[in-house]
């Protein structure tokens, strides 16, 4: 399990980060939220022992020394590899650096690289490669060695919606051999679809933290999804509604700031008659990140 | 270590692997091939013309004569005077010399040009020599009296031939000494502070920081370095042996082993020698201010300015060699022998010129190697942040913010 407790990092009058606290197990995916600059890189860079801080990571019960590096899978922000080495040479170089046998490595390689369907061989060199398969050979090389603890930062960037997948299926793998994994994405989309569990931080402090189901309850249903041949303004007029979004034709997205008054709308509405379609939720994940987001402006 | 090895095997792999490495490494022995096949070449194409013929109406006299100049110095196709004649007539030959034995020994040299008088009194020494032993036999004298007439003065100088050697062995081996420091240096200087300012602030150096230490990962760049650099210099040894076998072997290049032999054997026994480790260790510490220099760019593209201060470093401590290549007893040679990046020249040139110590040089051996681990110990506890910070200010602005991440 990955453990942090009272994590702070300031550079200098910075306060980059701010008492973070969060656990991830194994076979748990965390999504890590938060508009640029909130602390998710450098909660990663602490992680990894890339910056020194305030509180404590631990891995297992151990503090994250060389001797865990082995079993830790990296992918940084930016993609970036050694554009002179060829395919194989670059994923041996950074699996031996994880301490994998070059022999066990070079077995391996033709079935990572056909999973990943990167397009190519093995002794093309990285600068020859388009910059979708530099990134798949990227994931490769963090995922060839089965770490247990895998931190992605933001892996969906600039990819294909066939290489999401790729990358989707790839992470539910890891989860399911065990491997606590822990991502960080501006598509709520991916987090909504993949993780356990999410952080979201803010200016370097953590507003929000939990299961992905209960952050979203708790905000309450406070959306209304309603087909009628009403208008938005007439719509603005029910009580508790706050705002009126056309979706499409005759289809609207009502906010209210009081849950409870859906029954009363519902009633307003139909008048005891058949109406196509009544829906209230809490909001999307989206949505509540730029509400979070939104107190930041 | 299996990491540090790892990182240790690819540097070298891939420096060695390079096209710049080969032609490095093979450049002098191809300038010295070229060199040696021109003088071939040119020694081939003028020894006809360079030549003479003898010629004489006794054989016997005629492969004595060629003996004392020298098979290589005489055409010896050309055996009769009619064909001497149409060679020279030709200019295949420079000249004949006709010897007529008899009781009287005669010599006539029929050339385009004058006979040089070195060769002159060659001649005339073999021919007295000849006329003597003719006299003595006509004149049919006792061993006593033999022995009175053979009577000959003696003539005896003593020149300091050693000292002189000795001074200009001194000198040779401090230039060639102080130019394989200077090239060796800037080179790997260049290729050190380049290779790390490449890296400087890209992602593929956070994922290695992942997986291993900053201070196993610079080690390990620094000992790949010192491997290429290793090879290199053992290409230079085997090479230089192997052309230094080959030369004794060719007879264009006897006379100036003849007369430069000692010199040439002095000036190797100069350089392989306890200044040949003054050479590596220099090249190591410069190495690792290199590295560090390369770390310190503000990114990757600034990579050809990051040698600079070690280039210039070792360009001062070169050129403040140059006034005291004939005092090496001064004593700013002294104190600059024992400062780590000055005494790899500086010792070297009080060992050359025999005025230090064992002792001294032992301290200043150990002073270097201090300095080294010292500085490798040093940046390895910052290097991480070094290389993971890209801040655009001032160098010390970013020593400063790669301080921090420590």
């Amino acid at each position: 399990m990955l453990a942090i407790e009272h994590l702070s990092k300031h550079f200098g009058e910075l306060q980059a980060l701010n008492d973070v606290n969060f656990n991830v197990e194994k076979g748990e995916i965390m999504g890590l939220i938060g508009q640029n600059g909130a602390g998710k890189s450098t909660t990663f860079h602490s992680i990894l022992s890339f910056i020194h801080y305030d509180g404590t990571i631990n891995w297992d019960g151990q503090p994250i020394t060389e001797a865990v590096f082995n079993q830790i899978g990296y992918l940084p922000e930016e993609r970036s590899l050694m554009p002179k080495m060829t395919i194989e040479q670059q994923i041996l170089y950074l699996a031996q650096l994880k301490g994998q046998s070059a022999r066990k490595i070079r077995s391996e390689i033709d079935d990572w690289m056909a999973r990943f369907e990167v397009k190519g061989k093995k002794n093309d060199k990285i600068k020859s490669l388009s910059k979708g398969n530099q990134q798949k050979v990227q994931l490769i090389c963090t995922l060839i060695h089965h770490p247990s603890l895998i931190i992605l930062d933001e892996p969906f960037s600039g990819l294909d919606p066939v290489n999401v997948d790729l990358l989707e299926q790839a992470i539910s793998n890891a989860k399911r051999e065990g491997a606590a994994i822990i991502f960080s994405s501006h598509d709520m989309g991916n987090v909504e679809a993949l993780c356990d569990q999410l952080v979201m931080l803010r200016k370097g402090d953590m507003v929000l933290h939990g299961e992905i189901r209960a952050i979203r309850d708790q905000f309450g249903k406070s959306e209304i999804f309603v087909t009628t041949p009403w208008s938005a303004v007439e719509l603005q007029q029910l009580p508790h509604v706050i705002k009126v979004t056309s979706l499409s034709n005759q289809r609207y997205l009502l906010r209210v700031d009081d849950p409870t008054a859906g029954r009363e709308i519902f009633q307003r509405l139909s008048h005891g008659e058949y109406i196509e379609e009544f829906s209230q939720q809490p909001p999307t994940l989206d949505e509540i990140f730029r509400m979070k987001a939104g107190n930041d402006q | 270590m299996k990491k540090l090895w790892v990182v240790t095997l690819s540097t070298y792999l891939r420096q060695v692997k390079s096209w710049s490495f080969v032609i490095l490494v093979l450049s002098p022995f191809i300038m010295l091939a070229v060199s040696f096949g021109v003088g071939f070449v040119s020694a081939n194409s003028a020894a006809d013309s360079d030549q003479i013929a003898v010629v004489s109406n006794q054989s016997a006299v005629r492969q004595a004569y060629i003996k004392v100049v020298g098979h290589d110095q005489v055409d010896q196709r050309v055996k009769t005077e009619t064909a001497a004649k149409k060679a020279l007539k030709k200019e295949a030959i420079k000249g004949y010399l006709v010897l007529s034995a008899g009781q009287r020994y005669q010599a006539t040299y029929h050339g385009t040009e004058a006979m040089a008088s070195f060769d002159k009194t060659r001649l005339t020494s073999f021919l007295n020599k000849l006329q003597t032993q003719a006299n003595v036999v006509r004149a049919k004298l006792s061993h006593r009296q033999l022995s009175q007439l053979q009577q000959q003065p003696i003539f005896k100088q003593v020149v300091q031939k050693k000292d002189g050697l000795a001074k200009i062995a001194k000198l040779a081996s401090f230039w060639i000494l102080v130019f394989m420091v200077y090239m060796i240096l800037t080179t790997y200087s260049s290729i050190t502070a380049q290779e790390i300012a490449s890296e400087k602030g890209t992602k593929v150096m956070e994922i290695i920081f992942s997986s291993t230490t900053a201070g196993k990962y610079f080690c390990g760049k620094i000992l790949g370095v010192l491997m290429v650099i290793a090879t290199q210099l053992v290409v230079y040894l085997l090479g230089g042996w192997a052309s230094l076998i080959a030369a004794h072997h060719m007879s264009m290049a006897d006379s100036f082993f003849r007369d430069y032999g000692s010199l040439v054997n002095q000036v190797i026994g100069n350089l392989v020698s306890v200044n040949l480790l003054f050479l590596f260790l220099g090249v190591i510490i410069y190495t690792i201010l290199a590295a560090f220099s390369g770390a310190l760019v503000a990114k990757a593209e600034d990579a050809s300015k990051a040698s600079y201060p070690a280039v210039y470093l070792s360009m001062a401590a070169f050129f403040a060699t140059f006034p005291f290549q004939n005092n090496a007893d001064a004593l700013l040679v002294k104190i600059l022998s024992y400062v780590p990046f000055f005494s790899s020249y500086f010792m070297p040139l009080r060992i050359i010129n025999g005025v230090a110590s064992p002792v001294e040089i032992g301290f200043s051996l150990g002073l270097l190697i201090v300095a080294i681990l010292l500085l490798v110990w040093y940046i390895s506890g910052i290097y991480k942040g070094l290389i993971l910070q890209a801040d655009e200010g001032n160098l010390w602005h970013r020593f400063r913010r790669g301080l921090s991440y420590r």
